[in-house]
């Protein structure tokens, strides 16, 4: 555990962690210091002034708490009438010219000033001139619409492009009340982690293009998944709804701190793949080039698996770890050949020293450690002999195989999306895609994550390991799965049941196996 | 504290009432008393002979939903979803766009009202800050020969006009 230290707040005694600023040190034990300017990852800028606190027997008595760091014995007051009252002005100022537009406002509902004007002033305005009118729509580039009116110059987007993205393509123009944040002429947001400013802004002044309309705050579900647009597998929130009539839909993905992972944020490529849950998803099973229902369809590629001689099957570095363990102990059953080999979907020189990867598959390290061999060499062998290939929800087009001709020899496809190889395919299964589906999956830094069902469709499709259990694999269910997983070498002394939420670190020796 | 309690006398003690079938006869005599009178006469009959005589409808009657437009024929609906979030029945389904005309920033590409969900409770009216959907058409009977019928659309919302004055509905009455 951290060094924790000891301080009044109100006059009651706290214990908190050492070493952090009054804002995150109290917010630990559950005491929130308002804020607008201050963020975590972007530091103190002692801007919005709503942080301000009382230190009795302090000099100076007031300070932002922000700026601050929490020392032992400090006596911190919230309050008191004082505080209270700058609390109060500072909201009456943040609420001067800002247009109360709410009912059409995307931020409606998870919005800072909703929140603490209601906690923190709830007095009527006193404003009795005309409000300042700025520009209600501009649009900075990379799907980020700005609304100036609604604006409260937190700088938070702008410090996010000087210090996280390092690109500074936005600034505060102008001084006083004509003051708003601005791109350079001509410089539009140009990096890969834009849509980040969405997130990070307090008040709805950012909206995302993408996401600009579609839904109220409040309808939207956040379930907590994985993002599998990389290899970084980035903390999501799934934020989906069901709509009167209709089914469970996706309408955006959010990230969800995880300091080991990915931190606060996310790139806008992977916001982005929630449309691929929701787009060309596999939805009619076919058996031997017919459609079929999924039961006929298993039932037809278990015998056309027992009649193969030599079966080969690829499978996707997407999959997650139950499904790949369940593939290997299916061809194990079946004797066919587990290959893995995917260099399709890397993507030289994409990645970042941030968070994008060159791999743009969730799951690659599951392969070193489960053994499943992913070489160019085996795989070409094992598709020179193969009588039969069966893709768990790997687009062998990737690989460079002409699908279409291998489907005359007998392809088979399980997996969520439609590609060329789904089109080829005579058999094709479709199951259930990672937002409705649990699992594992180990990232690019061997750290292990769990991911739960977020999405259940009004007629859900079942799910890679139960088809793979009606092909005849022993592994009935995620819970089987991860119980033969926890017997394996490669996983000893990981307790699958219980990964943390945060994510598990595999040890260095596990790591070790894992090739680059 | 406590209502005040009346004994009521039980009645149908006396002989005469036991005998029951006397009673019968006075009470089927109160029958053929008005069916006589009604018979000869039906100008005076408790009836309201609808559907040739319509009720009167108050601005206060709460019948089906239209969605009002600015002077310029405009619509006022902002798509806030302030009527779905209130709604209890959830019969209204709307779906956001973007507004180019400068009016504001945001307009319904739809706005369905399933009226065979909805109970006509008026909390839509209540929450709406645009005073955008209003109940005051007056119209009451709805009839049509498939479910889907009675999800009525933008288009039908906007162009129902109301029988009522504005200031007829802000009063109440007429």
């Amino acid at each position: 555990m951290a060094d924790t230290i000891k301080l009044s707040v109100n006059g009651v005694e706290v214990e908190v962690p050492a070493g952090k600023n009054l804002i995150d040190a109290v917010a630990a034990v559950g005491i929130e210091i308002p804020h607008i300017c201050y963020h975590p990852a972007l530091g103190a800028d002692g801007n919005c002034r709503m942080c301000l606190v009382e230190i009795e027997d302090g000099r100076p008595p007031l300070v932002p708490a922000c700026k601050t760091r929490a020392a032992e014995g400090m006596k911190v007051r919230l309050d008191s009438e004082k505080i209270k009252k700058i609390q109060r002005d500072m909201m009456e100022f943040e609420l001067i010219n800002h247009p109360i537009d709410c009912p059409i406002c995307d931020q409606a509902g998870e919005c800072i000033l909703q929140d603490y004007y209601m906690k923190y002033d709830a007095v009527p305005s006193r404003m009795r001139v005309p409000q300042v009118k700025k520009d209600k729509k501009v649009d900075f580039g990379a799907g980020v619409v700005h609304d100036q009116e609604r604006c409260v110059l937190c700088a938070r987007c702008v410090r996010f492009t000087r210090l996280i993205t390092k690109t500074g393509e936005l600034g505060i123009v102008n001084r006083t009340d004509e003051a708003r944040v601005s791109i350079f002429p001509g410089r539009p947001l140009s990096n890969r982690y834009a849509l980040n400013v969405v997130d990070l802004c307090p008040v709805g002044a950012m909206t995302s293009k993408d996401f600009r309309f579609q839904q109220r705050a409040w309808f939207l579900t956040r379930s907590k998944s994985v993002c599998h647009g990389c290899s970084k597998g980035c903390n999501i929130f799934i934020d989906h709804n069901r709509e009167k009539y209709k089914d469970d839909v996706i309408y955006r993905y959010r990230p969800r701190h995880n300091a080991q992972v990915n931190g606060y944020f996310m790139c806008d490529e992977g916001r982005m793949t929630y449309k691929l849950e929701n787009e060309n998803r596999l939805l009619s099973p076919k058996a031997a080039g017919q459609q079929d229902d999924t039961e006929g369809a298993v039932n037809a590629l278990k015998r056309r698996i027992q009649q193969a001689v030599k079966p080969l099957f690829v499978v996707s570095p997407n999959c997650s770890l139950e499904q790949m363990h369940a593939v290997q102990a299916l061809a194990g059953s079946v004797k066919a050949v587990v290959n893995g080999y995917s260099d399709g979907c890397i993507k030289e020189g994409d990645g970042d020293d941030f968070l994008i990867q060159d791999d743009k598959s969730a799951n690659r390290a599951a392969f070193a450690l489960l053994g499943i061999d992913s070489g160019k060499d085996v795989f070409d062998a094992a598709l020179n002999d193969a009588d039969l290939v069966v893709s768990f929800a790997h687009d062998l087009s990737l690989n460079g195989v002409d699908c279409s001709k291998l489907a005359k020899d007998g392809l088979a496809f399980v997996g969520s999306y439609g590609n060329t190889c789904a089109d080829a395919a005579t058999y094709l299964i479709p199951v259930a895609s990672y937002s409705e589906d649990s699992g594992s999956i180990i990232n690019v830094d061997g750290i292990l994550q769990h991911y739960e069902v977020a999405v259940v469709k009004n007629e859900p499709l079942p799910t890679m390991l139960e088809i793979i259990a009606g092909l005849g694999g022993s592994l009935k269910d995620v819970e089987a799965a991860r119980s033969s997983l926890s017997s394996m070498d490669a996983f000893k002394g990981v307790d699958m049941q219980n990964i943390p939420a945060q994510g598990l670190a595999l040890t260095v020796s596990e790591v070790d196996n894992v090739t680059a | 504290m406590g209502i005040d309690i009346k004994t009521v006398e039980r009645k149908g003690g006396t002989p005469q009432e036991r005998v029951y079938l006397v009673e019968v006869f006075k009470g089927m005599a109160v029958t053929f008393g008005h069916f006589i009178r009604n018979f000869l006469d039906n100008s005076k009959l408790y009836i309201r002979h609808y559907p040739e005589v319509e009720p009167e409808i108050t601005p206060r009657w709460r019948g089906r939903h239209r969605l009002t437009r600015h002077e310029d024929g405009t619509v006022k609906c902002v798509a806030c979803f302030m009527c779905q979030t209130n709604c209890p029945a959830k019969c209204i389904m709307i779906e956001a766009g973007e507004r180019l005309d400068g009016r504001t920033e945001k307009l319904p590409v739809r706005f369905d009202i399933d009226l065979l969900e909805c109970i006509y409770c008026g909390y839509c009216v209540e929450a709406c800050p645009m005073d955008a959907i209003r109940m005051d058409t007056g119209i009451y009977s709805l009839t049509g020969t498939s479910r889907e019928s009675f999800v009525i659309g933008l288009n039908e919302l906007l162009h129902s006009e109301s029988p009522f004055t504005d200031e007829e509905y802000k009063k109440g009455s007429k």
